[in-house]
């Protein structure tokens, strides 16, 4: 058997140790940015069971007012990545010129985009369950101009 | 404590789960995570280091750092596999592996399926050499697995505690799974969402196998690898009804498993030997006999034209 010398136990016990202590603070202080020390927070939140679930799309209109869809393989921008920063983009609208930026670089043929936006379909919830009702509602919204 | 810590394996265990872990690493690259590479056309604007990134000196990602990430990373993942120079290939896998997950997270979005896999990484280079089948025991690689296991079922358990801390004490109660299924259900799960109460059930079943975890270093050894099999199929579960996938943390946990029973190489090599017949066996016997060792059997004989290439089975032959 290949045993451990007393310093090689002692240096795995402290390591042990220590990042049980990072994960520990990580978890009941830390967030997101704490990474990989952070809180294992996925589906972590909690909503009434009868409130509306949003379910996020990015979606833009080209110059023959075609409606595209500007989803990860669009733009290569993941969903949680605009949900995650769709505070930025509430408060600088203009950012959404990035999608569209993305969008040409990816379909340079295609016509440019005029208009981004965010849009979030609101579907029903009732007792824990999805009704099959919606609401679409456009959360942030950037046009061209010139 | 630093006994069960430490508690000794066989060193064919821990050649099995590097050579898992790494061809993991390399799988993700192109497989699971492509659209990290796709990174880089996501204007700069968006890039928002995370707490490490900031604190450790990494460039943005720009096309140049993101290739070479990839394809170093790429080329040092399988090269680890064979396990060769398991320190130095295991700590250039984990530190570009590294890189690559926070370039990966700081777009806006930071997953949480990976923290066991980046403590495997992390603690292999420690576990010294293994060669696959080595019935040696040793405790270097059994602190390499242990703390792996640790970290997967804190993985489990702060799950739980981070849903108190961001649910409340309600979570079980609310209507987290019926959302899930909103933006990313399956028609499975379409369908299960319409049985009544089901789903409040499936959360309270969550919350409690969280909380219960950790039980698994406790129940009997010939418990154990059932209770492992049970968060594999909540898993299964996952995948099927919101098509989560957690591939990362599946492959960490694997550090509960004997996986020094599965011999991938030695059964395809006793399947092709089978297959190539006595006639043929008869015809390469003589050739094999003088470059094969002594000890292989007719049916390995029969094989050994086919396996020319190096064997991440049989790992490095000790060179001293």
């Amino acid at each position: 058997m290949e045993t451990l010398t007393a310093r090689g136990r002692a240096v795995r016990l402290a390591a042990t140790l220590l990042g049980l202590a990072l994960l520990l603070l990580g978890t009941v202080r830390g967030g997101d940015d704490d990474f990989p020390f952070g809180p294992f927070r996925m589906y972590s939140t909690s909503d009434p069971p009868d409130a509306p679930a949003p379910d996020t799309r990015i979606e833009g209109v080209d110059r023959t007012g075609a409606v595209v869809s500007l989803g990860q393989d669009a733009t290569g921008i993941r969903r949680a990545e605009i949900e995650g920063q769709q505070a930025r983009y509430a408060a600088d609208p203009s950012l959404l010129r990035t999608v569209a930026e993305a969008y040409a670089d990816r379909h340079p043929a295609a016509p440019a985009l005029v208009e981004v936006r965010i849009v979030v379909r609101w579907h029903d919830i009732q007792g824990g369950r999805p009704t099959g009702g919606w609401t679409d509602r456009t959360a942030v919204r950037w046009e061209a101009t010139g | 404590m630093t006994g069960w810590l430490t508690e000794a394996v066989p060193r064919g265990r821990v050649a099995a789960f590097r050579t898992l872990v790494y061809l993991f690493v390399a799988a993700d690259l192109v497989v699971f995570t492509p659209w990290v590479r796709t990174r880089v056309d996501v204007p700069g604007d968006l890039y928002r280091p995370l707490f490490v990134g900031r604190l450790l000196p990494l460039p943005t990602p720009d096309p140049a750092v993101v290739g070479v990430v990839f394809w170093v990373l790429l080329v040092a993942a399988l090269l680890a596999a064979t396990g060769r120079a398991p320190r130095l290939l295991g700590w250039t896998v984990f530190a570009l592996y590294f890189e690559w997950m926070v370039v990966a997270m700081s777009y806006g979005k930071v997953d949480h399926d990976r923290f066991g896999f980046l403590v495997a990484l992390a603690v292999l280079p420690t576990a010294g050499r293994a060669r696959h089948g080595d019935p040696t025991r040793t405790e270097a690689g059994g602190w390499a697995l242990r703390v792996t296991q640790i970290a997967v079922i804190c993985t489990y358990f702060l799950a739980a505690w981070a849903k108190f801390r961001f649910g409340g004490f309600d979570w079980a109660t609310g209507s987290v799974l019926a959302r899930a299924i909103i933006r990313r259900g399956t028609d499975l799960a379409d369908l299960i969402a319409q049985v009544p109460h089901l789903l409040i059930v499936a959360q309270f079943g969550i919350l409690a196998f969280e909380l219960l975890s950790p039980l698994v270093f406790v129940v009997p050894a010939r418990w154990r690898t059932a209770v492992v099999g049970f968060f594999y199929s909540f898993h299964l579960a996952t995948f099927a009804t919101i098509t989560i996938s957690f591939a990362p943390h599946l492959v960490a946990m694997t550090a509960f498993l004997p996986l020094e029973k599965v011999r991938p190489v030695l059964l395809a090599r006793r399947l092709l030997g089978r297959r190539a017949g006595p006639a043929d066996t008869a015809a390469v016997t003589p050739r094999s006999a003088s470059s094969v060792a002594p000890a292989a059997s007719g049916a390995v004989a029969g094989a050994s034209a086919v396996t020319a290439a190096p064997d991440p089975s049989t790992g490095p032959r000790s060179r001293g």
